[in-house]
């Protein structure tokens, strides 16, 4: 049974229902709802970051969104608001949230206090202090974050397909029900594809800004913040 | 959107089997893992140099959904795609590559001051492992523990869309027709399930390292 | 340097995830228990354990249960195994002995072995169909009970353009969408057929495995033009108006049981179904969907029921 007959037949790849199109939604899906998300949590994680208030809410935030079962939820969704591109990207928004908050919040939290202290003395500005110093310096931290959320809307937009039938998931469910396994397999495969390379990107972005935040300084890659020092696990995968 | 009491008594059994059904699915997984963690993890920690490449392949592993690693597991398996094995260890998989970080960054916390005295004091390297790195590692550790368990069962419905998952069958069976009551238990027993575990561990943590109880939050 | 270290990992991992793929040989997919190798007619005893099967549809699963439940009650060992799925899947189950008996309807079956069938009344496809099953499965009695495919269009949608007939769907098929089952699209009496019967060609084909997100977007206008079955509930509680089907594109639909021969062979298992056969009718069936899909009651319970109401069980 040839595994990639689904993936190598290019008619497979073509029209509304072709691999390319559903590829396509996919990747929509998970960027619209990771920058709904970033445009929501990330001037909320500086504003807990740098001022300290509302840190209590974020260590619960992101335990009970692990905890969440996307399927149920979308399913939810979709009975009570009907199969609408909207009420999906909305639900993904809202898990694409907790990841990027924490990271933007402990990145802020934990920027070098030399460099802050140093910054407040010379007389900079509260929103410069924020501009300058403390944002360049989380910049890692909410790149790993944006990484772990990215995932998680990979993921999670998978089983969307589900509820909407859009997305590469409907490879997935399709090829389950025509007993098609090179149809199932080929929806995991671009699945597994598309996290993996929008992982190394953002890793290599990551990089990137952790060699602007500290020149000079060996920069060890931020991993995707699985460990902190206070030992609470920020990742958030689907 | 009224429960329907009356369903949920009928089906009571039917509900019962799926819960058990859930936990085991979820929890074999970190059982597994934490089994084979733990010396993977030690290894990895000693290994500097390949350090880095251990933990980034297991990155790539974790970042690959878990749908997609279901629907592959029966190709590295053997088995067919709805025998439960393929969750147990695609769930394992995930759970290892989460806690080998979790037991490597605990291993790492440990200052070298903490060692040194260990083994002035006369301590064997083994000792010293079991007594002291390990111990003062395990808030880490305990800590991955809890995330891995939580996701692992969230993670376990997803399955239903290749015809498994335990609980996760009744969103199927609600989604069939406007149906919500099989939905909301199943919410609701996967949220009680990840609170209650959540908290066995934080107990088992508290009862294992007594000394961290009086330390601030 | 840690970066080309980090990347030597990531290269492991994606090697490890290509070498995998290579693995395998055997259909993941394949039934689990497919071991029963295909029995010929009298190899069987008579008293071997019949299997009813179902498709993945709630009447389906009842008559499947009924049957089993019948013949049980006749002595007979019987399971049931539900939600098989398609017609294309579960004939091929029929047909490797994973299942040994499933309730079907006569004018699709028939589309489904000839798709060229010229038979338009119930007698004319009962007659034409032994002819096609393939070899080790027979029909056994069909029902007076009916449950039809049908295309269905909102009160709304049917008043504003004048739609009552599939004959009407030519008026504005060109910039509407049909909804339907994943593998209505290539049936004879799907898109195929309203395009080479009623000259009606759609602009898109929806699938939907389930009803609620069909019923939400025919209401949202979505779709316009949604299938259904004659016996499910949603039709009248909607009020959706049933398009007439004048040149008979959808045959009769009469259930009836097919089975492997061996079961044809087992006179308690026969007798059993053609009991329940005689006592079903259309009006059960509307019954029965009604107290699974919107009471939510369990297939097998209502069968039991049923049953024993018409002292059967």
């Amino acid at each position: 049974m040839n595994l990639f007959a689904y993936l190598s037949d290019p008619a497979n790849w073509q029209g509304p229902d072709g691999i390319w199109n559903l590829l396509l939604q996919h990747l929509g899906y998970t960027v619209a709802a990771v920058g709904i998300a970033a445009v929501i949590a990330i001037p909320l994680g500086i504003f807990i970051g740098h001022t300290g208030r509302g840190s209590f809410l974020l260590i619960g935030l992101s335990n009970a969104a692990r905890a969440i079962p996307t399927l149920g939820l979308l399913v939810l969704v979709v009975l009570l608001l009907g199969t609408g591109t909207g009420p999906i990207i909305g639900v993904l928004a809202i898990l694409a949230l907790p990841p990027i908050l924490t990271a933007t919040a402990a990145g802020v939290r934990g920027a070098d206090h030399e460099a802050v202290h140093a910054a407040r003395a010379i007389g900079m500005s509260a929103r410069q202090v924020v501009s300058k110093v403390e944002w360049p310096l989380a910049l890692p931290l909410v790149i790993s974050g944006l990484r772990s959320s990215t995932l998680q809307v990979v993921a999670t937009a998978t089983v969307a397909a589900y509820s909407s039938g859009e997305g590469l998931g409907r490879l997935l469910i399709t090829g389950n029900a025509t007993r098609n396994y090179s149809e199932m397999f080929a929806g995991a495969f671009m699945v597994a594809v598309l996290a993996i390379v929008l992982d190394l990107l953002l890793g290599g972005l990551g990089w990137l800004a952790s060699r602007h935040a500290s020149p000079g300084r060996r920069v060890r890659p931020v991993g995707r913040m699985i460990s902190e020092p206070t030992g609470t696990p920020l990742n958030l995968v689907g | 959107m009224n429960l329907d009491w009356a369903w949920i008594q009928r089906e009571l059994p039917m509900i019962g089997s799926l819960l058990v059904e859930h936990i085991v699915l979820a929890v074999l997984p970190v059982l597994i893992a934490l089994i084979v963690s733990l010396p993977l993890g030690f290894l990895v920690s000693k290994m500097r140099r390949a350090t880095n490449i251990v933990l980034a392949f297991l990155g790539v592993i974790y970042s690959i959904p878990s749908l997609a690693l279901f629907v592959m597991m029966p190709l590295i398996l053997g088995t067919k795609i709805l025998n439960p094995a393929n969750i147990v260890v695609a769930l394992a998989i995930y759970s290892v590559a989460l806690l080998v970080r979790s037991v490597v960054d605990g291993l790492r916390s440990v200052s070298p001051a903490v060692k040194q005295s260990a083994s002035a004091v006369g301590y064997g390297w083994g000792r010293r492992l079991l007594r002291i790195e390990l111990p003062l590692a395990m808030p880490v550790i305990f800590a991955g523990l809890r995330v891995v368990t939580v996701s692992n069962i969230a993670l376990v419905s997803v399955a239903v869309l290749v015809g498994s998952g335990a609980l996760g069958k009744l969103f199927d069976l609600g989604f069939s027709s406007f149906f919500y009551t099989p939905i909301i238990v199943a919410l609701i027993l996967m949220l009680a399930l990840s609170l209650i575990f959540d908290a066995l561990i934080l107990l088992i943590q508290r009862g294992t390292l007594p000394w961290l109880r009086k330390q601030p939050a | 340097m840690k970066i080309k270290q980090s990347l030597v990992g990531v290269g492991l991992g994606i090697a490890a995830l290509l070498l995998s793929a290579c693995g395998g040989n055997s259909n993941p997919l394949g039934e689990a228990s497919s071991s029963q190798p295909a029995q010929s007619g009298s190899a069987s005893a008579a008293g071997a354990p019949v299997v009813v099967g179902s498709a993945d549809f709630t009447e389906s699963k009842i008559l499947a249960e009924i049957y089993s439940q019948a013949m049980k009650a006749k002595g007979v060992d019987s399971s049931t195994k539900l939600g098989i799925g398609s017609r294309e899947i579960y004939i091929k189950a029929l047909q490797d002995g994973s299942i040994s008996a499933v309730p079907e309807y006569t004018g699709n079956l028939l589309l489904n072995f000839d798709a060229n069938a010229t038979a338009t009344t119930a007698e004319e496809v009962e007659k034409s169909l032994p002819a096609v099953l393939p070899p080790g499965l027979k029909l056994l009695k069909s029902s007076p009970a009916v449950d039809q495919d049908v295309y269905v269009v909102t009160k709304d949608f049917s008043a504003k353009n004048g739609i009552t007939s599939l004959e009407d769907l030519k008026k504005i098929a060109s910039t509407s969408s049909l909804g339907g089952p994943p593998e209505l699209e290539k049936r004879a009496y799907g898109p195929p057929g309203l395009e080479k019967i009623y000259g009606a060609k759609f602009k898109e084909f929806r699938p939907y495995a389930k009803y609620p997100p069909k019923i939400s977007d025919l209401d949202a206008n979505k779709i316009q033009v949604a299938t259904f079955f004659t016996t499910d509930a949603v039709i009248s509680e909607k009020g959706y108006v049933q398009l007439k089907d004048p040149q008979s594109m959808i045959l009769p639909q009469n259930v009836i049981p097919l089975v492997r021969s061996d079961v044809a062979d087992n006179a308690n298992a026969v007798a059993a179904l053609d009991a329940v056969q005689a006592a079903l009718t259309t009006d059960d069936l509307v019954q029965l969907d009604k107290k699974v899909d919107s009471e939510h009651q369990d297939p097998a319970q209502v069968a039991g029921e049923w049953l024993k109401s018409k002292g059967l069980a």
